[in-house]
């Protein structure tokens, strides 16, 4: 797969600022520029519509920090058609590009092309609706194709069919959110923890936590040998929990018959983790956290943060493509929502991990990324970015009126990363 | 952070003077720049020259905290403790020492031995409880609590510091508990522990409740588990726990109750609407009479805002009949009876009271009255008398309602005239928009007068819809068509549309004919998404997508097309149904 080339080539890409006669020749072909700033009628939708372009075997591009990181596509009918559609805004450009890439060439802006498009995977139980997840329902609106797989699916080596896989809001500890007690009785949860128990019993797992840690080491395998992983809410802390955990019982007793290890703290090894290290295990089964790498511990009663707005950091783009694709937005600064796991404090994260955006003067970050072998990884802290309290039973979001929504913005920035194509450094 | 350092901190910006004094200045600044370690020295040094010095030891206890140096601190406290045998800072001081060194034995040795010092104090439970709480030892605090429980008697003792443990370890049903306790024997902590407890997931708000309002639980418990249930949004349950707690009355009721009425007036919902004028008729009853006549007055409203006409006449009767209410009380209650007056049907009662009541109502009351009269009065066909209702107002809302009956009478150039004049702020936003809606329609119409119209158009606002279709679609075609004919039998297939079952196949060949039709108004793109809104209503997504990308491809710049996007995502199921 092309992606186990990518990292490795993007990485190299710092002297491609010094190589302006890398960048994409300027051909003149009609193009419809789709412009990402204020302009744009429907953001979202812009993204699909891309996604469109390049899984019809048409090139594309990205246009990184250009008019809020605009795409550049083919001008034809059916997309034209596709677009008026949809609302979204295009603009027919033959005779301004050379003058476009001549401001990308002389600014913190570049030109990356996208040529294949990834396919999408996501974590999620058979039955559950689009609606449950954020990713789901981007994809869904943005008319982006992709394919739900579960513990069946990965176990048997499904993953290796997908180029990028989306974990949301997934209890890899195995303890079902930490619902059990609170919500005991939900038909809901009862339906959970009996899917996830046949589950394990199925895949020959004597508990869900086992099974769960399972699962999580097989993604970070998938990772390591290329693939792209993005998770949010508490699919973030949670596998990294699972992937420290394997040789220790973190899980309450409700979820496997037996208490957690007293002493699970010290035996933690985040040597196996992507992001977190040093994080303590919330061991009351009542209080619905997991440990201290979630700063804004949303039910953890007196603990719990409010909520403030989280600040996109500035990459070079010619330098660092990969972060600069990851924050492509028309907002720097953006409200924050709740989720199970909200944010990531500082001083849990590993070294080396890239911090993409962050609540200024405060000790969490929100949006993380990192390496892992061949693959990358992006956790996005929070559950719903235009439902800031999303709460269990509230109605979905309906993103047809949240069209310019820079939260899903980002979201859909990790889908398309992959799409681009990896440039071989000139020597 | 922990209580001591919050403390602390909290003496270094409230008493800067008295550090200044005591030469420890330099070891607050030192600290303050992160130079602990410098500043324990300062604060050492300050210490061995007053070992009682509060400010230095409080200073220690931060800065060697930080520098994991915390053993060093004991044998200066202990010296200080034997000094002073009787300071409560320094005795809460020592047990926090030797809860930071993880010596519980000697913290629980520490801590009995100060409580046996003052028998009838709870500060020696509470200091050790809260120094293991800090510590996150959830289960030993509570235990510390508890001993002072026993050691002291009374159910409520500790019953603050124990609730707010609970919720700190998420037990919320334990914390309320404790919170029942605690406002059982300080009424005072009663607003605190409505504040916490609110914050109670969702799922747990019944089982929290139940805690407060089961048998037997105290009038401060049930009190506090009302407002809850109030603040969650359940007026019935709430009222159905405080009413209990009503009769007999104690010198606290009038206040809760008022607080009650307070807080349900933040609901919108008629249920909390009816419990609000519920709780303001039952307070007028136990206040003086200026202030209760003013409370029945408002409870009458909340109470017709509720639906319960019963019990807002029943409170009339009262106010009305009663001469001694003061003359507001009295405008108020004749002007909350017409209403329900109105609202009955008995409306020659009603004309006849509100003419004899024109110098008691106010202005407002009586325009508002006169309106709710005209309206019923076209409910019933009665255009002239409703005409002779509004009598001369001439306010916009009286104005836009001289429109209607203009128009029901067939008169379209008075109706649009008086629409005109109204203006988009008379009444609410749904009335502005019908008018906006009516006049879209009438701007087509080029001629000044259609009976035929104007009847149709009665005959839908009185409730008939299956005769209204029948008579737009005859009042349509004495239209031209690009005149008014396409918005007419737009307005007979929405009505039909929306009365569905029999009348959808009316509707879609009504919707067929103006798509078909075209031209240049609003209609056909309007009748093109009403179509699919139908299809989909029906469940053939599929039959609705062409006629949405249709519309949206044919009419760009049509206001419709921002809306036909919405149903085209949902029938293409990208959107959530809402």
């Amino acid at each position: 797969m092309k992606r186990r080339n990518f990292v490795e080539t993007l990485g190299k890409l710092g002297a491609v600022a010094l190589l302006p006669s890398l960048t994409v020749p300027y051909r003149p072909i009609p193009s419809l520029l789709i412009p990402m700033d204020d302009s744009q009628t429907d953001h979202l939708k812009a993204y699909g519509l891309t996604y469109k372009a390049i899984q019809n075997g048409l090139k594309a591009e990205w246009l990184l920090n250009y008019r809020g990181g605009s795409f550049l596509i083919p001008d034809l009918d059916a997309l034209r058609r596709d677009a008026a559609l949809n609302g979204i805004r295009t603009e027919p450009v033959d005779s301004a590009m050379t003058a476009v890439r001549g401001e990308i060439e002389a600014n913190n802006m570049d030109a990356v092309p996208l040529e294949k498009a990834p396919k999408v995977a996501v974590y999620a139980p058979p039955n559950a609706a689009p609606w449950d997840d954020a990713v789901t329902m981007a994809l869904q609106y943005a008319g982006i194709p992709f394919t739900k797989i579960w513990d069946a699916e990965v176990m048997n080596g499904g993953l290796r069919d997908y180029d990028w896989l989306h974990l949301h809001h997934e209890d890899f500890t195995g303890q079902y959110s930490k619902f059990f007690l609170i919500y005991s009785g939900a038909t809901w949860l009862a339906e959970m923890v009996e899917r996830n128990s046949d589950m394990a019993r199925r895949l020959g797992f004597q508990t869900v936590p086992d099974l769960k840690k399972a699962v999580a080491r097989t993604i970070r395998g998938y990772v390591e040998n290329g693939g792209f992983l993005f998770a949010m809410c508490t699919a973030t802390e949670t596998i990294d929990l699972a992937l420290a955990a394997h040789n220790v019982d973190i899980a309450a007793t409700f979820a496997d018959g037996t208490p957690l290890d007293p002493d699970a703290d010290a035996k933690l090894d985040w040597s196996q983790a992507f992001a977190f290290t040093g994080a303590h295990i919330e061991p009351n089964p009542l209080v619905a956290s997991f440990s201290d790498i979630d700063g804004h511990q949303v039910n953890g009663g007196a603990r719990r943060q409010p909520l403030g707005a989280f600040k996109l950091f500035n990459f070079s783009a010619k330098i660092d493509p990969v972060p600069t694709m990851l924050v492509q937005g028309h907002r720097q600064v953006i409200p924050d929502f709740y989720g199970l796991t909200t944010s990531f404090v500082r001083t849990r994260l590993k070294p080396g991990v890239t911090v993409l955006a962050e609540e200024e003067g405060a000790p969490w970050v929100k949006y993380i990324h990192g390496d892992l072998g061949k693959g990358t990884w992006t956790f996005f802290g929070g559950h719903d970015p235009e439902d800031p309290q999303h709460q269990i039973g509230d109605p979905p979001t309906d993103l047809s009126l949240h069209p310019h929504s820079p939260g899903y913005r980002l979201i859909l920035n990790n889908v398309l990363f992959p799409a681009a194509k990896k440039r071989e450094l000139k020597t | 952070m922990t209580r001591s350092i919050k403390l602390a901190l909290g003496l270094i910006v409230a008493l800067p003077a008295l550090a200044h004094t005591q030469a420890i200045g330099p070891g607050f600044e030192l600290e303050r720049s992160g130079r602990y370690a410098d500043a324990a020295i300062v604060y050492t040094a300050t210490v061995r020259g007053d070992p009682t010095n509060l400010p230095a030891l409080l200073g220690l206890e931060r800065t060697l905290f930080i520098l994991n140096r915390m053993p060093e601190l004991l044998p200066l406290v202990q010296n200080a403790r034997a000094r002073l045998p009787d300071s409560p800072a320094l005795r809460s001081l020592e047990l926090r020492v030797y809860a930071a060194l993880n010596q519980l034995d000697s913290l629980e040795t520490i801590a009995r031995r100060w409580a046996a010092s003052t028998p009838q104090s709870e500060a020696p439970y509470r200091e050790w409880g809260q120094a293991l709480a800090d510590r996150r030892m959830w289960d030993e605090a509570r235990r510390a609590f508890l001993i002072g429980r026993r050691a002291l008697g009374g159910d409520g003792t500790l019953a603050v510091e124990l609730a707010e443990l609970e919720l700190r370890v998420g037990n919320w049903e334990a914390s309320a508990a404790e919170w029942g306790r605690a406002v059982t024997r300080t009424p005072d902590v009663e607003p605190s522990a409505q504040n916490q407890l609110a914050d109670a997931p969702a799922p747990l708000h019944d089982r929290v409740a139940h805690v407060l309002t089961l048998p037997g639980a105290s009038v401060g418990a049930r009190r506090l588990g009302a407002e809850l249930l109030l603040g969650w949004g359940q007026p019935t349950e709430a009222w159905a726990a405080i009413e209990p707690t009503l009769a007999p009355p104690d010198s606290d009721t009038p206040t809760a109750l008022r607080r009650f009425a307070d807080l349900a007036s933040t609901l919108t919902s008629p249920e909390g609407h009816r419990v609000r004028g519920l709780a303001l008729t039952r307070w007028a009853e136990m206040v003086p009479w200026s202030l209760g006549a003013r409370a029945r007055a408002e409870a009458v409203r909340e109470l017709l805002d509720g639906g319960d006409k019963v019990g807002a006449r029943r409170v009339l009767e009262g106010l009305t009949a009663d001469s001694t209410a003061p003359t507001e009380a009295h405008t108020v209650a004749e002007a909350a009876l017409l209403q329900v007056l109105i609202a009955d049907g008995q409306l020659d009662v009603a004309e006849e009271r509100l003419s004899a009541a024109r110098t008691g109502l106010t202005a407002d009351d009586r325009a508002s009255l006169r309106l709710a009269l005209a309206r019923a009065r076209v409910a019933r066909g009665e255009l002239d008398r409703a005409a002779a209702a509004l009598g001369n107002d001439s306010s916009i809302v009286a104005v836009a309602q001289r429109g209607w009956i203009a128009l029901y009478r067939g008169d379209l150039k008075g109706a649009m005239e008086s629409f005109r004049t109204a203006g988009p702020y008379a009444s609410d936003r749904a009335a502005a928009t019908d008018r906006t809606a009516m006049m879209a329609m009438l701007q087509r119409i080029q001629e000044e007068s259609s009976p035929e119209l104007g009847a149709a158009l009665l005959t839908l606002a009185r409730g008939d819809s299956g005769q209204a279709i029948a008579a737009l679609r005859r009042a349509a075609a004495r239209l031209p068509e690009q005149g008014g004919r396409l918005e007419v039998l737009l307005l007979a297939g929405q009505v039909a549309a929306q009365k569905g079952g029999e009348q959808e196949p009316t509707a879609t060949a009504l919707f067929d004919e103006i798509v078909r039709a075209g031209g240049e108004g609003a209609a056909p793109a309007a009748a093109e998404l009403d179509w699919a809104r139908l299809l989909v209503r029906e469940g053939q997504n599929a039959a609705a997508i062409p006629h949405l990308e249709h519309l949206i491809l044919t009419y760009p710049n049509s206001a419709f097309v921002p809306e036909a996007r919405r149903v085209l995502e949902r029938a293409k199921g990208a959107i959530p149904k809402s």
